[in-house]
């Protein structure tokens, strides 16, 4: 697992893939007239290669989209740098090959579907037979072609989420930025979604996508970075992650006698689980071999054996939990060398 | 050249946002009925009816005009980044000085094209109320819509560095002072303390000096305008408003859209 400590990834290796580079990344804002600049993003550094789906992941406030905001040119980092396709971020002529899905994406309502996304693909510099071709294949393929004549104002939450998609991928973009993209759409919308993402990806594009929603996350990144706090905590392949927990093993066993059931409680301290006349548990890897011979050898049947996958979810509630702890204890050795210096 | 065309599209887009709003046709028969009335207030008069009527026409027109690029100027970033549609927009490869540009150009048309449909109004209530309408009238609208660039152009600069509210403030204080910039001179002038008279003669340097773009009392009482003050008046528009535009831009290219 890879882990991007404290001190960032200072060490980022550049490769010849490199779509997004993140180096250093600070910002500092001040929360209001006269008061202290309070710092949002400490150290940021990402590194995302051509066709990936990457995705940023953290709790609200985490500062996944101040990042994406810097990203973007929105806002300007306090210190560190930023890198899209080779150029600095605040450049705007590369434009043409990103699209940008904000969170809540909002629109000129007095607009129709079709007239907003031709005002999109103008400004992208498409021509007028290239706009009409690309307006009628997204207007399709978000589903809209039936609305494409209602006024903006008309569309529910989750027509204008695919406005927003379209809009994104209107100039044919060769890196796609997606803030919060299943936000506010039905289970249907949202698997409609992750295909339309998962397509881009066959068709070689890169997509750096913000989320909480864990399980969609999941389905489709090849790699996540985990934020915490204005902090990347993780950052690495989901595979990797999954991985580097302890590995568990549940084993389910029928005919089981009181004896074993005794060992298991004792010796293993195994959590049983009493199902349909079979007993369910958990236990680490390691012992797997030596507990499936003593199930043997007392007459169990051994009715199935699987590894035991952590979510990503849990992962990310440990993360959570392992940052808070260590946020507490920094702040603690801090009390305690202000008082020593005292 | 691409440049010119993306904000083209802004400011087609901003027209035709303003088309579609309802505000501006409210403007409109608000404008109507208050030059309707200057019909029947000169009827109060036994002499001079007309140039009464006229010059409350006038009035009514640049009290609106000004209203009116006052309050869609202040919003000309603020609604944007408010509602967030800006976000989308910036993502395109369209720089954020093109994008204030666009919308710039976009606002000024939308309030010269209310000019001439008040004008036409003005024009066709005066030929009713048989009071004459000659190419002096015209260069008097001409020279309104000339002054709401200045206008707009201020409300531009304020609206990229503060609220709604206080840039509604400024630039309506802007436009009374501009309106009053050859009383500032006079009375800084004749001032006693060096202060007073220092602050005045700075604020009459700064601020724009609006009357130059007021030719209405000429063309109410058909007095002769030459043509140096409508095309020095246009020069001096321009390149007021140019500064102000290099302002807002400077400022709005740093800001955080948060």
């Amino acid at each position: 697992m890879e882990r991007a400590g404290k001190k960032g990834e200072r060490g980022l290796v550049s490769t010849q893939n490199e779509v997004i580079r993140v180096e250093n990344v600070n910002k500092d804002v001040r929360p209001g007239f006269g008061l202290r600049k309070k710092r949002i993003l400490h150290d940021i550094s990402l590194s995302v290669e051509q066709g990936e789906i990457f995705g940023f992941v953290g709790p609200n406030g985490a500062g996944k989209t101040t990042t994406m905001k810097v990203l973007m040119g929105l806002i300007r980092a306090t210190s560190g740098r930023a890198t899209i396709l080779g150029h600095e971020v605040g450049e705007t002529a590369f434009h043409r090959e990103i699209g940008f899905l904000p969170e809540h994406p909002s629109f000129y309502d007095y607009l129709t579907g079709r007239e907003i996304l031709d005002f999109y693909a103008k400004l992208s510099g498409l021509d007028t037979a290239e706009r009409k071709e690309r307006v009628e294949l997204l207007l399709d393929w978000v589903g809209l072609a039936h609305a494409a004549e209602q006024r903006l104002r008309t569309y529910s939450k989750g027509m204008l989420q695919r406005v927003g998609i379209a809009q994104a991928l209107v100039h044919d973009p060769s890196v796609v930025f997606l803030d919060e993209p299943m936000s506010g759409l039905d289970p249907l919308g949202r698997k409609e979604i992750r295909d339309l993402i998962l397509r881009l990806r066959d068709e070689g594009k890169t997509v750096f996508m913000n989320t909480h929603i864990l399980s969609d996350m999941e389905m489709v990144c090849d790699r996540v970075a985990i934020i915490i706090g204005g902090r990347i905590r993780y950052q690495g392949r989901i595979e990797d992650y999954l991985g580097g927990e302890a590995r568990e093993i549940d084993i389910v066993l029928s005919n089981v006698s009181p004896d074993l059931v005794e060992i298991l409680e004792e010796q293993y301290e195994a959590e049983l689980r009493g199902l349909r006349g079979r007993i369910e548990f958990r236990i680490p890897e390691k012992d797997r071999r030596a507990l499936l011979e003593l199930a043997l050898r007392l007459e169990a049947d051994v009715v199935s054996v699987s590894p035991h996958r952590p979510s990503l979810e849990s992962v990310f509630l440990t993360a959570v939990r392992n940052a808070e702890s260590e946020d507490s204890q920094g702040a603690a050795a801090a009390g305690t060398e202000g008082k020593e210096s005292q | 050249m691409k440049s010119i065309r993306r904000m083209t599209t802004i400011a087609t887009n901003t027209i035709r946002e303003a088309v579609r709003n309802k505000l501006l046709y409210a403007v409109l028969v608000v404008t109507v009925v208050m030059i309707l009335a200057s019909v029947a207030i000169s009827t109060l008069s036994y002499v001079e009816g007309t140039r009464i009527m006229q010059d409350f026409g006038f009035a009514v027109i640049r009290l609106f005009s000004a209203a009116t690029a006052i309050f869609i100027g202040i919003n000309l970033l603020h609604k944007e980044v408010d509602r967030r549609t800006i976000y989308t927009i910036l993502s395109k490869p369209i720089s954020r000085v093109e994008f204030l540009l666009g919308k710039y150009a976009g606002l000024v048309l939308t309030t010269w094209m209310l000019v001439a449909s008040m004008g036409a109004i003005f024009a066709g209530v005066s030929l009713l109320a048989g009071a004459p309408v000659h190419a002096g009238h015209l260069a008097a609208l001409w020279l309104i819509a000339v002054e709401m660039t200045i206008l707009v152009a201020v409300a531009t600069l304020c609206s990229s560095f503060t609220t709604p509210m206080l840039a509604a403030l400024f630039t309506t204080g802007i436009y009374v002072l501009g309106h009053l910039s050859q009383n500032l001179y006079h009375f800084a002038s004749l001032a006693e303390d060096d202060g007073v008279r220092q602050l005045g003669l700075f604020l009459y340097a700064v601020l724009p000096d609006l009357e130059l773009f007021n030719l209405s009392v000429q063309a109410v009482h058909g007095l002769a305008i030459s043509g140096f003050e409508i095309w020095g008046s246009v020069v001096y528009a321009a390149l007021y408003t140019a500064l102000l535009l290099c302002g807002a831009g400077f400022l709005f290219a740093r800001r955080d859209l948060r």
